[in-house]
């Protein structure tokens, strides 16, 4: 288990197969050892990225497909979330302008827009959105100590 | 689909609309739990009432709801009471901001709840 490995995961761009890839990242991180807490991280980060690509990535499109593969490298878990989609480059802030939402005064001021980008960033050490021929999100987590 | 772990048990009682979500509330069970909640949010005369207190995981489409939820009570004026609050979820609702207003006490200034 010492050695740097790979395991992917094809699913169809659906939200029922959500919890299968949430299912799939507890696997892989809990070998990895890491915290129980750790893994809630990210499987909210996760799961994020890849409702993003449910949402967005393929439009009008029945048979779209997201790939994640987990990745342990030397000091950290690299996620990457790829989809071949068309429809997410406009659904994509600029990370440089992801910020928490301002805290309004009123409820009625709140608009959840980019809650899932913020989330990310918040809960992984590192995220890098790549966009070519679809959407690839990079998500980094260091390994537990 | 396989069943899914998401499940929203009703109570009704004198003065409260008791909703107890439980399992993981994702993209994939959002338009049951708006559907479920769909005919007592309109309701005034009595608490809408969310016992999270089995919910095992929420992301931002779940908070989304949750936001929706809170501007609609407020728009009847309706009261609203979120409860039970597992510290996984509150942690996640304290990183966005939202348990200001979500879980701040009745009658408090950022409070939720409504007439209560």
């Amino acid at each position: 288990m010492n050695e740097d490995y790979q395991v992917t995961l094809t699913i169809p761009a659906e939200a029922d197969y959500l919890d299968l890839v949430r299912l799939s990242l507890y696997g892989f991180a809990h070998r990895l050892g890491y915290s129980y807490e750790e893994i809630e991280d990210m499987k909210v980060a996760v799961s994020e990225a890849c409702t993003n690509a449910v949402l967005h990535a393929y439009p009008g499109e029945r048979d779209g497909r997201i790939t994640i593969s987990y990745e342990k490298r030397p000091n950290e878990l690299e996620i990457r979330i790829k989809d071949r989609g068309a429809g997410f480059a406009e659904a994509v802030p600029q990370l440089s302008q992801v910020r928490l939402p301002e805290r309004p005064a009123s409820i009625h001021e709140w608009e959840p827009g980019g809650m899932g980008i913020y989330l990310m960033r918040a809960l992984m050490d590192d995220v890098e959105i790549a966009q070519e021929e679809g959407t690839e999100i990079i998500l980094k987590k260091r390994l537990p100590n | 689909m396989t069943p899914k772990t998401f499940q929203v048990h009703y109570q009704e009682t004198k003065d409260r609309m008791i909703f107890s979500l439980s399992g993981e509330l994702d993209l994939a069970v959002a338009p049951y739990l708006r559907s479920s909640l769909e005919a007592a949010l309109p309701r005034k005369e009595k608490t809408l009432v969310l016992d999270l207190g089995q919910l095992k995981y929420i992301d931002s489409t779940g908070m989304g709801i949750l936001i929706s939820i809170l501007k609609y009570r407020a728009e009847v004026d309706g009261a609203l009471s979120v409860e039970n609050v597992p510290s996984k979820i509150k942690r996640l609702l304290d990183m966005t901001g939202i348990s200001q207003f979500l879980l701040a006490p009745s009658g408090q200034p950022g409070g939720s709840g409504g007439t209560a």
